[in-house]
């Protein structure tokens, strides 16, 4: 049996052994941290657990999502749970779809200078700076497309040097997107209106009435014909 | 022929009928005005500032888009629509052949992109159609002509100053009229041509710009005009649709609509003005000369 | 046991060598699969491999729990000690004269039902400064925010919600709360059309109908997504809303106790901030209780799917309370937890996968189960494989899994579907070099759900009078087995439903109840006279995962 390999890892600077293979957040909780701030879903969808490192001998300030990354002898780490940005406020109700509507309630999305930053500052690698491109010419379709995968970690906004706040102003693209782009679904309207007319109230209360083992045949015979892909 | 492109922000928003029509006429022609994919703002303002290479990157991005697109299409050109685009891109274009030390800067900074090798050679469509197409061919290819509209033509700032990136003299430029001339439009003699038309002022000192536009449209139209014709959206902006700002300072003011010059090309060439895509509605003025 | 160096291994597309034999056998039999179509299990087989094999029917799963309300029902003996452990605070702790939130409504737990609640209660009429939300994490760190696959909603004209209903039914093996069962399937195409009008960016045809598919358990295709960011996409919605409306939430602040007046009715709660380590107290007119479930407990040792905070807090508040808890004894194991590589393990790869068209594969390329029964018959299915047979794979650090043959989705709906429709798992596996559009990926059932919970009535309401409960903390919706899709629509629909409730009760009550901590009494009085001496004290807030040789020199300074 080997032993298992020990790594160094500076958290907030400070020295601490772990051992090798463990995700960054776990290296920090090995080393004796117990966590408030910094772990949210710990699978990657939450953006609580945003991290800054540089590995050792290299100048380049990477970033990762610590719950996503393992960790590597000789990092340099440090979390990022929050960063400062400003949420427009606005009534989704009377929000309009028109081009220049981000720029309305994130004006400093103008001041966009193209650097990339952004993108590169971007654990799930989206396409930051292209979607903020986006907005800035009135495309919220691609907009909303381009920044659906943000978990909003924030740490785009920590690094660009235009002080934008691109998550904020993505979920509203996406939000605009989501009710005015994207048209309501027919078939979910006519099935409301059914059940508001009552048309599935007598079949339920029949169902609740069965006996036990009819019911049990009625749903084998519902599996078995179950609806088979289409092509 | 196929031709990189780079609309701008404006083109693909406000000014969707300068791209479109600018696109149509360029069929005509055996053009294809290919846009640059993943082009992104031009950057605009230009700054003016020596050392401010951070602000010039958003135009060498694009440089490199024209450039990698380019060598597809056998090409060294980028045709632009917008003036402050077709600026701010141009004069940042020449930085870059002048001063190789912050080219090499601005490139290894954008490192998710080839280098730029300072080749490109940025064109305004006037440009383009004067010396590479000629207006002489223009006039034998469109079929229409635009019976005799007086037009007052407006270039503004940015399409003829500074001097190294002008698309015509800075005092007298006479491209638009030569062009348009070409295919039955009569171009009145207007003293604003070159006239500041207040530019991003319109955003927190409307005042000012209200007071431009009063002046350059009557002058215009003293001159004879029945219409104005520009090359640049914030131009267009500001004349057309800050006509209405003037109109409730000064109530005798008399509007008049404002044409992109892609626009009367296009409808020289037998197309159709999108006249919902104007403040001033041109239809007036487009059935008094039976167009 | 000392771990072998997994980062030395020499990995080939992110798989040893010899994890790769496997992988080649499962490529050769795809194409020839592809056709191939497993039988569903009959209601006697799904039996029969659910008693050998679920982690709920292993002899020491559960455990009596010997006070309270449920006393002499089972529960998970994670939960259990939970139940009959010492109280965070006692009487002596706390100022209870000095209040420092005084509302109508406080809610507990902020991830998506409690936001929902939030939403509904202000849409019911009550003021947004008289509802209070806290949280022991941020505003929508939860389950909600992880869950990928799907929302189940019977909207299409081949659907019906009697359909669903009798799907959920069966799935929950009939020990289901009929009346909640009609209420969430009745109630889901309108909590669809809410999320529409908030501009949810759910998945659309070119008529702009969703695009669903099946998944474990359902008869009808009913799963409607946002990519595999299903319940990121809804959270953060409802998240973006809850702030335009400028709600109050408290972060880091959990509930560590809840407040009853004189007939034992609950009239608001102990908070503790985590960050500065003091208390509020809060008075209420009504607390709705939106604490989510227990996966973090690691119950029977599994690692889990859930969020950081997946602690059970709020069963233990509202049994204090006097609340009574059902389906305790059920626990929810996903399928298809990530097996490989060692950082993701327990990870969910969402049934959405299957749903799309993933077989469950065999160390020797073979099918041995229908991809798509309900979640604890499939669970158990490739428990049995890995332990029944010689058929499993193993990890390098020693685990067993078999494959789910994501490839084999490219091949049915055209290259690209994972990337486009799975995009958050393929990023997962990319972090680690495996390209799941290429090859399959290994996986192990994984701690996912708490199907039981606080009991409900249809107005969300609990037993205990001024005390609300949805989303995962209730119980009684999904029996002893829950499908998937139904947990996303859970939330929305008692999220709102006691949100409605709460909204209503309070607007009844003009007086605020008196603030004790008598049920407190009562509660130490029957552990007393069980006999009970625990060392714990619950809730549990967060998990510790400290490392050993830290915790063994751990010293209480205060600094």
């Amino acid at each position: 049996m080997e032993e298992t390999k020990m790594i160094k890892v500076y958290i907030m600077g400070k020295e601490h052994e772990v051992p090798e293979g463990l995700t960054i957040m776990k290296a920090i909780e090995y080393a004796g941290y117990k966590i408030v701030r910094g772990a949210g879903c710990r699978a990657g969808f939450c953006g609580a657990c945003a991290t800054v490192y540089r590995k050792a001998n290299d100048y380049k300030l990477r970033v990762a999502l610590a719950c996503q990354t393992v960790a590597e002898d000789g990092m340099y780490l440090t979390e990022i749970p929050f960063v400062p940005a400003n949420k427009a406020i606005y009534d989704i109700e009377k929000v309009t779809p028109k081009a220049n509507i981000i720029l309305q309630h994130y004006p400093e999305v103008a001041r966009c200078v193209a650097c990339n930053t952004c993108t590169k500052s971007c654990p799930q690698d989206l396409k930051v700076m292209d979607y903020i491109q986006a907005m800035k010419r009135g495309d919220i379709a691609k907009a909303a497309e381009l920044s659906f995968d943000c978990v909003q970690c924030g740490l785009c906004a920590a690094r660009c040097p235009a002080e934008i706040v691109h998550y904020h102003a993505a979920q509203l693209a996406r939000r605009i997107y989501g009710k005015y782009i994207a048209k309501p679904s027919p078939n979910l309207e006519k099935r409301i209106k059914e059940i508001e007319e009552g048309k599935y109230d007598e079949e339920i209360k029949k169902l609740k009435q069965m006996p036990l083992e009819e019911m049990k045949k009625k749903y084998m015979e519902q599996q078995k014909n179950a609806e088979k892909e289409r092509d | 022929m196929k031709i990189p492109y780079f609309p701008g922000c404006s083109l693909k928003s406000d000014a969707a009928h300068f791209e479109q029509s600018a696109i149509e006429f360029s069929k005509t022609l055996g053009v294809e005005l290919v846009e640059l994919p993943n082009w992104n703002c031009c950057g605009t303002v230009h700054s003016l500032t020596t050392d401010d290479i951070m602000h010039h990157l958003a135009c060498v991005r694009n440089m490199v888009h024209a450039q990698e697109l380019g060598k597809q299409l056998g090409t060294n050109k980028l045709i632009t629509l917008c003036a402050m685009c077709y600026n701010t891109l141009a004069q940042v274009n020449e930085l870059a052949k002048k001063k190789p030390d912050d080219l090499k800067t601005a490139n290894e900074f954008i490192d998710d992109l080839p280098d730029y090798e300072g080749k490109v050679e940025v064109l305004h469509l006037l440009t383009f159609l004067n010396n590479y197409v000629s207006f002489e061919k223009i006039a034998k290819v469109v079929k229409g002509r635009l019976n005799g509209l007086k037009l007052a033509p407006y270039y503004g700032c940015l399409l003829v100053r500074p001097e190294h990136v002008k698309v015509d003299d800075r005092e007298r430029p006479v491209l638009l009229s030569k062009l348009l001339g070409m295919v039955g439009a009569k171009c009145v003699e207007f003293p604003y041509a070159v006239e500041c038309c207040g530019s991003y002022h319109t955003v927190n000192l409307k005042e000012a710009v209200i007071e431009k536009t009063y002046t350059i449209v009557n002058n215009a139209r003293e001159n004879g005009a029945d219409a104005i014709v520009l090359s640049c959206p914030l131009c267009e902006f500001n004349l057309d649709k800050r006509q209405k700002d003037v109109k409730a300072v000064y109530p005798t003011f008399e509007p008049m609509p404002v044409f992109y010059f892609t626009e009367l090309l296009a409808l020289a060439s037998g197309k159709k003005v999108n006249v919902n895509a104007h403040y001033v509605s041109p239809e007036n003025v487009l059935r008094k000369y039976g167009l | 046991m000392p771990r072998r160096s997994v980062i030395e291994m020499e990995l080939i597309r992110g798989y040893p060598e010899y994890m790769r034999e496997s992988i080649e056998m499962v490529a050769k039999t795809r194409e020839a699969r592809a056709k191939e179509v497993m039988r569903r299990l009959t209601l006697e087989e799904r039996e029969e491999v659910l008693k050998g094999f679920h982690p709920d029917y292993k002899p020491d799963a559960k455990v009596e729990i010997k006070i309270g309300p449920s006393k002499g029902e089972k529960a998970p003996k994670e939960v259990e000690r939970l139940l009959e452990a010492e109280p965070l605070i006692d009487e002596s702790d706390v100022d209870l004269t000095k209040v420092d939130f005084d509302v109508d409504i406080l809610i507990i737990g902020a991830g998506g039902a409690g936001t929902v609640a939030a939403l509904w209660a202000y849409y019911s009429g009550v003021p947004k400064e008289n509802i209070l939300m806290c949280t022991k994490l941020r505003h929508g760190d939860s389950n909600t925010m992880m869950a990928q696959g799907g929302i189940q909603s019977a909207d299409r004209p081949e659907d019906s919600p009697a359909i669903h209903y009798l799907d959920v039914l069966g799935g929950g093996h009939f020990t289901n709360n009929p009346d909640l069962v009609e209420k969430l399937v009745m109630e889901a195409p309108r909590i669809i059309k809410w999320h529409e009008s908030l501009g949810v960016m759910y998945d659309k045809d070119a008529n702009n109908n969703f695009i669903e598919i099946s998944g474990g358990g359902t008869s009808r295709f009913r799963m409607h997504s946002a990519k595999d960011y299903t319940g990121m996409e809804i959270m953060r919605v409802l998240r973006d809303e809850f702030r335009n409306l400028g709600m109050k939430v408290l972060e880091f602040t959990s509930a560590v106790e809840l407040l009853t007046g004189e007939d034992g009715e609950v009239t608001g709660a102990v908070l503790f901030n985590m960050e500065t380590k003091q208390y509020y107290v809060v008075r209420a007119k009504a607390v709705i209780l939106a604490t989510g479930g227990f996966g973090r407990l690691h119950i029977m040792d599994f690692p889990t799917t859930n969020h950081y905070g997946a602690t059970g807090d709020g069963l233990v508040l509202a049994y204090r309370a006097g609340a009574r808890l059902v389906d305790m004894d059920s626990v929810q194991y996903h399928p298809t937890g990530a097996a490989y590589p060692e950082p993701i393990v327990g990870l969910l790869i969402t049934e959405k996968v299957r749903g799309l068209g993933a077989q469950v594969i065999n160390k020797i390329g073979k099918q041995f189960v229908f991809p798509l029964e309900p979640r604890d018959v499939e669970a158990a299915s490739i428990i049995k494989e890995c332990y029944s047979t010689e058929n499993y794979v193993v990890t390098p650090t020693g685990l067993r899994g078999v494959w789910l043959d994501s490839p084999l989705i490219e091949l049915l709906r055209g290259e690209g579907t994972v990337v486009k429709s799975l995009g958050a798992m393929h990023r997962m596996f990319a972090r680690f070099g495996i390209d799941m559009s290429q090859d399959p990926i290994l996986t192990f059932p994984t701690l996912h759900y708490q199907n039981g919970g606080v009991a409900i009535n249809v107005n969300a309401e609990t037993d205990v009078r001024g005390l609300f409960a949805c989303g995962e903390v209730a119980g009684g919706i999904h029996g002893k087995n829950r499908l998937m899709g139904n947990s996303l629509l859970d939330v929305n629909v008692f999220g709102k439903i006691a949100g409605i409730s709460a909204a209503k009760y309070v607007k009844h009550k003009h007086s605020k109840g008196k603030l004790t901590l008598n049920h407190l009494k009562k509660y130490r009085k029957e552990l007393k006279e069980a006999g009970i001496k625990s060392e714990l004290k619950s809730p549990m807030l967060l998990p510790d995962y400290r490392g050993k040789a830290v915790l063994s020199r751990k010293l209480d300074i205060v600094v």
